[in-house]
């Protein structure tokens, strides 16, 4: 009977009641919105990340990290791609030559990363084939063909099929260059790596770089993404010469990015929680200073303490957890609906796109969440119906029953 | 006949330090298992105060109230509230009904309070609303009755809990003639066919005339004590 008359309690004051589950309803929404919206552009980011750059695993002599040598090679590359395609936990696997250099334009020039790829395998690993806005990604058997960022071609003042020069270090230590006709030009989600990245046929810039079968790094993508550790843990015992690294060794940030989410959930709804709080007590307060007559009167004929007191907790239990199915359902519909159509950033596109952002986020509401925050709830009601039962357990009976 | 309360030496006295008002003032009173007594006086006489005093909702400043030989004075504000709910119905002026729950189930919150089980509680609430002819009226909130009909399951709560005796502060001072003679039936027949023992408080004659014993209090002392 207890739950029956805190649950009708609620509603003695039906708009100042409805005032608070809309409180906690929105307040909620917000907080959930929030972290589903970081959590889709974190997560869109590192997919964005593995598909261009990272992969899910890579392979690369322990000396190359450190400063790209150009002979800090893998010396039997081909034959570990090979291997490593026929292993059942992976998807795709290609080898590069990575280089660092300069490219010139006729009129300027600029650093940039030179990768040399297999475009076969490179489809596989790589979403950059996809990200091509003009021209194609090597088609043909046409030699010494580049594919580079807009950024890049904008800033050398490059067109399709124009030429540019790739001038670097060979493998012999002399400065050496090759001619390069623009075959393609693509967008990624990233204009810093767009900026910074070109793309050459394996065996052109093996030729120019003076290298037969050596790669600098062999990237490798699995059936199963989550799989990353365990899989990297056999090919390390299995190449223990080679750095053999998942994306989060390769990426400890985005890593650290990903994993520290559910703690700034946990703070946000606490904040947001937290400032609800003062609202709740005032409610209950309110409520309590308006019965004080009632709570005289359940005293007087025998109502102890403990269940005076559990009674205020339960109405503001009652009354905070009501507007959490409303606040979980309403975020749950608005992600869903959000989770499929993106939501549009493209005013502030440039500075998205130099972080590596998309204009669409894609925001992702973990399920796992409900339970937590419904607990977080819960205890924000207990909590701030404290103060209003200690109230109302000073209230004397004999002077409690003749207030008005 | 054994007495079910005495106080010896009664005394409550408000701001004792500043300027002390004596609304007990060393009050005897012995009250017999059966008495229909009721407490009369002019306003301030402390006929709310003394009955305040005997159901325990205050503490005296001096004497004690014995209920059966036990002393109630000196028992913590948490026993107290056990004891009159296992001892003591109480009826107030203003109804006091829990505005959320039936007549019904006003009158099962008491016993909800002392563990007794739902069929039992249910049970004996109708028994007890018929009793004061509210059959009619079990599923009704408080705002769906008349004063009168409020103060009579007031009364049918205050005997829910099976007490030993009801104080009843100034029950009829919110009812039309009517109800006040309806409720004053009601408790004279309980009082005769249930031996229960009623004392209350009153500015009406028409209960006075009805109550078998009447105490005038005045300045908090008792003037006279008459038996019918």
């Amino acid at each position: 009977m207890l739950f029956k008359i805190a649950w009708r309690n609620i509603w003695r004051n039906r708009t100042r009641s409805l005032v608070v589950i809309a409180a906690v309803a929105v307040g909620l929404f917000a907080g959930m919105f929030i972290m589903a919206f970081f959590q889709g552009a974190i997560n869109q980011e590192i997919d964005s990340m593995v598909q261009t750059q990272l992969s899910h695993i890579q392979f690369h002599n322990p000396a190359f990290i450190d400063d790209k040598g150009v002979n800090d090679t893998i010396a039997n590359g081909h034959a570990i791609v090979n291997r490593l395609k026929k292993d059942p936990d992976v998807r795709a696997a290609s080898g590069r030559l990575i280089t660092t250099g300069m490219i010139s334009s006729s009129s300027t020039a600029s650093g940039v990363e030179i990768h040399g790829v297999v475009p076969e395998d490179e489809k596989s690993v790589s979403s950059i084939s996809k990200d091509v806005i003009e021209g194609t990604y090597f088609t043909g058997d046409r030699k010494n063909e580049i594919v580079m960022g807009e950024k890049l071609a904008l800033k050398l003042g490059m067109k399709l099929h124009n030429k540019i020069v790739l001038t670097f270090q060979s493998k012999t230590g002399d400065l050496t260059a090759g001619s390069f006709r623009i075959a393609g030009i693509f967008r990624s989600r990233n204009s810093s790596f767009d900026q910074m990245t070109v793309f050459t046929r394996f065996d052109d810039l093996a030729e120019i770089l003076g290298t037969t079968t050596e790669m600098h790094e062999i990237a490798v993508v699995l059936k199963d993404g989550q799989k990353s550790d365990a899989v990297a843990g056999g090919l390390k015992r299995e190449y223990p010469s080679l750095l053999v690294q998942t994306w989060t060794e390769l990426s400890p940030q985005m890593a650290l990015l990903s994993s520290i989410m559910d703690q700034m959930m946990y703070i946000i709804i606490g904040i947001i929680l937290l400032a609800l709080m003062f609202g709740i007590i005032n409610t209950m307060l309110m409520a309590v200073l308006e019965r004080q007559r009632e709570f005289g009167m359940l005293m007087a004929i025998g109502m102890n303490k403990p269940r005076v007191f559990m009674m205020i907790v339960l109405e503001s239990v009652m009354l905070t957890c009501a507007g959490v199915p409303a606040g979980i359902l309403f975020t749950a519909l608005t992600v869903g609906s959000l989770a499929k159509h993106g939501i549009d950033l493209s005013a502030f596109s440039q500075a998205l796109s130099q972080y590596g952002f998309s204009n669409f986020i894609y925001p992702v509401l973990k399920q796992s969440m409900f339970v937590p925050v419904s607990l977080m709830t819960a205890l924000t009601a207990v909590l701030s119906a404290i103060y209003p039962a200690i109230k109302a357990l000073r209230f004397k009976p004999a002077e409690a029953i003749h207030k008005i | 006949m054994s007495n079910i309360i005495e106080s010896k030496g009664l005394s409550k006295t408000y701001n004792p330090d500043t300027i002390p008002v004596h609304a007990v003032n060393n009050v005897d009173l012995a009250v017999e298992e059966g008495e229909f007594t009721a407490l009369v006086g002019p306003s301030g006489s402390g006929k709310t105060t003394l009955l305040n005093l005997i159901g325990g909702l205050d503490y005296p400043t001096g004497g004690k109230v014995m209920i059966e030989g036990v002393d109630i004075t000196k028992m913590s504000e948490n026993k107290l509230i056990d004891f009159r709910l296992k001892n003591i119905g109480f009826v107030f002026q203003a109804y006091n009904l829990i505005p959320v729950l039936t007549a019904s189930e006003n009158v099962e919150f008491v016993m909800l309070l002392q563990k007794t089980s739902k069929s039992q509680r249910e049970k004996r609430a109708i028994e007890l609303l018929t009793e004061v002819g509210l059959k009619d009226k079990l599923d009704k909130r408080p705002s769906e009755l008349s004063g009168g009909q409020q103060q009579r399951v007031a009364v049918a709560r205050a005997l829910a809990s099976k007490p030993r005796f009801i104080l009843a502060d100034e029950p009829t001072a919110n009812l039309d003639s009517a109800s006040t003679e309806n409720l004053l039936d009601i408790m004279a027949k309980l009082n005769k066919e249930d031996n229960m023992t009623f004392i209350f408080s009153t500015h009406d004659q028409r209960v006075i005339d009805k109550a078998r014993r009447v105490v005038t209090l005045v300045d908090g002392k008792i003037v006279s004590d008459t038996k019918k």
